[in-house]
């Protein structure tokens, strides 16, 4: 009986276990052996023959059982630990792209004003002088040309040199009132550190019956829309010029590099100038014939945001596809 | 625009307004403060008068000079200029003066002379350079009193700011003009400055020229005539044209610079020192209208267009003796189209006349004659002949209501009405709520009613204006353009989740390279006139040269893989426009890590597209049609999306590689619009098993599988669910032919497969494809 045990017990791998099973408890195994001398057990001793085989049997039965599960879990473990690798090795796959800081920073505008149930209208990159200039109050020879440095075709047609024009397109095919923004790529020939040749603005435009649209209604929406955008500034208007409004304003806000005490990205003024906006010219209206309407519109230069946002460095970056840059918005 | 404090200070009283107020109240009216700059002079640097001056006995170059810098206190002081010979009074740094963080005024020998101190220049003080040799000190900066600080001459230790002018307000284009404007916002008056000359020469000036007019002079001329002699321009003029930028080096220039920009002025000066009037010689100075230009002529000879250029002829030069001055006004209206139209060269006054320039001539030529007759000691002719253009005042009507309707404020009436009359508007007032008002005929800006509105929010500022959340009914605003938005977004998200860096790049080209690589360029006839520089010279038909010079860039900078996408905008030969998403992909397929042992595999066909998959969704490969330089014509191909080629892929041509210092490079271009989701409808699911069979054909080896697909395509099985390639053989053995294997998915809307219905199917399908490709089962 000791011995029998002992084999169990000696058995050092599954494998070995089976085979004590089969000759323990085979068929042919040294139990069934046993079991079948009992036809030659004499009658008055075949009961308690039969009790200490089957207690013989028991025992070596939970005594096999045991030595199973101890084995079975050395496997497992020795399973598991085969499979061990160093994870530390393995982070760091950098397998997601960015996006770019200047379209993020166009979805957080466009995010606004379309909660605020503002219509995202699209015009075309190549316009003509009508919807570029003289509709927006900006007749040939209009000192106020200058300001924007336009790329002419030889067909007279222009690169649109500010998202107005859309402003124009939506007055046309529509009736007020219109509360829409136009974002968008832009052109100006001007190429210098803080100038590209294209850049994005989004533009803004209101338009409803006579008396409803104010100034005021435009200083309220302008100073919570920095606000979300930059969070706790200052926020302050200029009153300014542009052909197509009138009252116009620039609006700055304090300076979010030195709060406002004055460093090299404010040119130690303390204020950033971040967007234009006015109450629209009456010639504006006039070109789209539009009679009896008041209304505000404004716009604003989405690199410069983008910029300001994630204080980069240099502008013409943006536009090189440098993933050195890039790669820090993953 | 320039002015400085003390400039200011000639017409308005700002000795109790701090700087803050004022950059404040200037940047409040629309006068952006862009740039302040504060002159501080060092300590220890005094007035100096210069009691003696002798040569430097042992050096040509240097002089010593006795110089009196206190209350009987003289030092001996070497000075190398050689204006130091003739001046007086200068500005001596004595001993302890420090003119920088480096330089500090010690006790010194100049071989072998002891020298107690410097003679400063203007630049040495860190003032603007006033031309060669010291700064020679004049009473039109003060009084001069021998020891007193420099610094405490605020005319010197000025406050220079620079306002950024709006294109409307050229009536702010002249110190008076800014001090104009700030009057009204500061609730200051203006000074007034009258002057009578009390110098005159006794010749009057009618007496030896004569102006005449030929046809329509719709502008105001006012001549007058000096006699110039020895003009030096004193120091406080020298020194606020420096701090302008405007320091020109003849006296009479400097002088008319001067007075332009103090009274908003233009002027001009014509040389007529040849005219012998002693003699009786005469001055004819005519004025005409040429097809809407006045031309000046002087004696018949063409002097200026007036308003626009000066004949260089007629300008005078630093011998001038005898100057023609000319003030002049000409409303921009009438020339600004003019002169475009006609394409008149222009010079630099034409700016202040475009933008709308002081119509008050008096005032300058009274001006000049003050600046003359107080500081040059130069007699002007008595007298000056002139052209006025009756102007008549601008009239118009405004309402109280109708201004606070639009600021969205109630405003009383009063407080509009003082805030007009104080920027010089006349004011007819009246009970009603409509009043008539005279704009002044220097704000050429001023027309309608939100002209007149936004005087009144420059003035009150808009800082105090309340602001008021706008009322407005609910719609839905939702359109096209908003579909195209959220679908835009949601194909970046997923390129980006490809791995690829978005990149925004511009909408110009360089037409050599877009024909370098056989790309589309637009159309002669309408390509862009005036490029900004000869690698953007036209609109891009591609981005994929710009991806491809991004990934240049990258390269350079060590990188080892690039993979760009770009949703922008090109252009088609007839300058159409059309949205393109591209991407490119250049070098190895992933981060090289410890998976790869550091050395992963390049990008290749596969990987590209299973990218390109997880971006746009499913689509089919055709062999391209493309045929641009940057073609593999082994792997390319058209992306075909609902039938419809929508764009293109290709591995990059190795000599373009090359071109790019590129390594393995996979690019595409799709259309944006074939990307934007479409409306799905679902159908009915079988319930009923499909089966999975596969075919092995022995094909020619130049057959697409395009050709393939097709063949069963037209064969519209109605059992026939799916079918694809799955492996593709080819061997010497097999030559010219190839061994290509597909699946089928067979399956029934309606019933149980037979096998005799599956054994159809096949059938159809063994002997189109062989009919069709000469292919034989395999």
């Amino acid at each position: 009986m000791e011995t029998l045990k002992q084999q169990i017990n000696d058995a050092n791998s599954l494998t070995e276990l089976e085979k004590v099973r089969i000759d323990l408890f085979g068929k042919k195994g040294t139990l069934s052996k046993e079991f079948a001398k009992l036809k030659d057990v004499p009658g008055p001793e075949k009961k308690a023959f039969a009790e200490g085989l089957n207690t013989k049997k028991a025992s070596l039965q939970t005594a096999f059982d045991e030595r199973y599960e101890m084995l079975k879990k050395e496997e497992i473990e020795k399973l598991l630990k085969a499979e061990a690798i160093d994870v530390s090795l393995y982070g760091n796959l950098d397998e997601k792209g960015a996006y770019h800081p200047v379209m993020s920073t166009m979805e957080k505008i466009i995010d606004y004003f379309v909660a605020l149930n503002f219509a995202i209208e699209d015009g075309p990159k190549v316009e003509d002088d009508f919807h570029n200039f003289e509709a927006l109050n900006l007749p040939k020879n209009h000192p106020a040309r200058d300001m924007q440095d336009t790329f002419f075709f030889k067909d007279g047609a222009v690169l649109r040199t500010h998202t107005s024009p859309v402003q124009i397109r939506t007055m046309l095919s529509q009736k007020p009132p219109i509360r829409m923004i136009a974002p968008g790529a832009v052109f100006r020939k001007d190429y210098d550190i803080t100038h590209t040749p294209m850049f994005h603005q989004v533009e803004g435009l209101v338009v409803d019956a006579k008396g409803e649209i104010s100034f005021a209604n435009l200083k309220a929406i302008m100073s919570d829309f920095l606000h979300y955008m930059f969070g706790d500034v200052e926020v302050r208007f200029r009153p300014s010029f542009f052909p197509f409004t009138e009252p116009s304003s620039e609006v700055d806000i304090s300076c979010i590099f030195c709060e406002g005490k004055g460093c090299r990205v404010c040119s130690h003024t303390g204020w950033l100038e971040v967007l234009g906006c006015g109450i629209v010219d009456s010639n504006v209206f006039d070109a789209v014939e539009y009679k009896d309407v008041s209304g505000y519109a404004f716009g604003l230069g989405v690199e410069r945001f983008a910029m300001l946002l994630h204080k980069v460095p240099d502008l013409r970056m943006l536009f090189e596809g440098d993933t050195r840059l890039l790669e820090q918005f993953r | 625009m320039i002015i400085t404090r003390t400039w200011l200070e000639n017409f308005l009283d700002i000795s109790e307004v701090s700087d803050e107020t004022l950059f404040k109240t200037l940047n409040a009216i629309g006068l952006e403060v862009d740039n302040i700059k504060t002159y501080t002079i060092p300590q220890k640097i005094v007035v100096g008068k210069i009691l003696s001056c002798e040569k430097h006995p042992d050096a040509d170059k240097l002089n010593v000079c006795q110089i009196e810098v206190g209350a009987g206190m003289q030092r001996q002081i070497v000075c190398g200029a050689a204006n130091v010979v003739d001046a007086e009074y200068v500005a001596v740094a004595c001993i302890g003066a420090k003119l920088g963080e480096d330089f500090e005024i010690k006790h010194a020998k100049l071989r072998g002379v002891e020298s107690e101190g410097m003679v400063c220049s203007a630049s040495e003080l860190g003032l603007p350079n006033l031309g060669d040799g010291i700064m020679v000190l004049d009473e039109t900066i003060g009084e001069l009193v021998v020891g007193k600080e420099l610094n405490e001459y605020k005319k010197i230790a000025d406050t220079v700011i620079e306002i950024e002018l709006t294109a409307n307000r050229g009536d702010c284009l002249s110190v008076h003009g800014v001090a104009r404007d700030l009057s009204a916002a500061l609730n200051i008056p203006m000074k007034s400055f009258e002057y009578e000359s009390q110098n005159q020469e006794k010749i009057g000036l009618a007496r030896v020229a004569k102006l005449t007019s030929k046809g329509e002079i719709n502008a105001s001329l006012e001549f007058a005539m000096a006699n110039v002699n020895n003009l030096d321009t004193s120091l406080l003029f020298l020194l606020r044209l420096g701090f302008i930028d405007k320091l020109s080096t003849t006296p009479i220039d400097n002088f008319l610079q001067y007075i332009i920009h103090t009274t908003g002025v233009i002027l001009r000066a014509y040389d007529v020192s040849h005219l012998d009037f002693e003699n009786d010689e005469k001055l004819i100075i005519t004025a005409q209208n040429v097809n809407d230009v006045i031309h000046i002529s002087l004696n018949d000879k063409k002097a200026a267009y007036l308003g626009i250029h000066q004949e260089e002829a007629s300008k005078t030069t630093g011998k001038s003796t005898q100057v023609l001055f000319q003030a002049s006004y000409v409303n921009p209206k009438h020339i600004v189209d003019v002169v475009s139209e006609q394409k008149i060269q222009t010079d630099e006054l034409y700016y202040n006349t475009s933008r709308g320039s002081e119509p008050n001539l008096s005032f300058g030529i009274t001006y000049l004659t003050y600046l003359f007759e107080t500081y040059y000691n130069s007699k002007l002719f008595e007298g000056t002949l002139s052209v006025k253009e009756e102007l008549e005042p601008t009239i118009t009507t405004v309402s109280a209501e109708e201004i606070c309707e639009i600021i969205g404020n109630k405003i009383p009436k009063m407080e509009i009405i003082n805030i007009l009359k104080a920027l010089n508007f006349g004011v007819q007032t009246s009970i009603e709520d409509s009043f008539g008002i005279t704009i002044p005929p220097y704000r050429h800006d001023i027309e309608n009613i939100q002209d007149i509105t936004e005087e009144i929010v420059r003035i009150i500022g808009i800082d105090n204006i309340e602001a008021k959340a706008l009322k407005f009914v609910e719609k839905n605003r939702i359109n096209k353009s908003m579909q195209k938005y959220h679908a835009k977004k949601a194909l970046r998200s997923r390129a980006v989740s490809a791995g690829f860096d978005e990149s925004i790049s511009f909408a110009f080209a360089d037409k050599k390279l877009l024909k370098a690589y056989d790309f589309s360029i637009i159309n002669e006839k309408l390509d862009i006139i005036n490029p900004i520089t000869t690698d953007l010279n036209t609109l891009r038909t591609t981005t994929l040269i710009n991806l491809l010079q991004a990934a240049k860039r990258n390269v350079s900078y060590s990188k080892k893989s690039t993979a760009l996408f770009e949703i922008g905008t090109i252009f088609n030969e007839y300058r159409e426009e059309k949205e393109v998403l591209s991407l490119i992909y250049a070098g190895q397929s992933e981060s090289e890590n410890v998976s790869n042992a550091g050395k992963p595999s390049s990008i290749n066909f596969e990987l590209f597209l299973k990218k390109i998959s997880s971006i746009v969704g499913n689509f089919e490969l055709k062999k391209s049609n493309e045929t641009n330089g940057l073609i593999h014509p082994y792997q390319s191909a058209d992306i075909i999306i609902d039938n419809k080629i929508c764009g293109y892929l290709t591995k990059v041509h190795p000599s373009v590689c090359d071109d790019f210092d590129l390594k393995e490079t996979f690019v595409a271009e799709i259309d944006f619009n074939a990307l934007v989701p479409k409306h799905i409808n679902a159908h009915a699911i079988s319930k009923f098993q499909g089966v999975y069979k596969d075919l092995s054909f022995v094909i020619n080896k130049d057959i697409h599988y395009t050709q393939v697909a097709l063949s069963i395509k037209t064969l519209n099985l109605p059992l026939l669910k799916k079918y694809y390639p799955v492996d593709v053989y080819q061997d010497e053995a097999l030559g010219e032919e190839k061994s290509l294997s597909l699946r089928f998915f067979i399956q029934s809307e309606e019933e149980t497969l037979s096998d005799e219905a599956i054994e159809e199917t096949i059938k159809r399908i063994i002997s189109k494809i062989e009919s069709d490709h000469g292919a034989a089962l395999r």
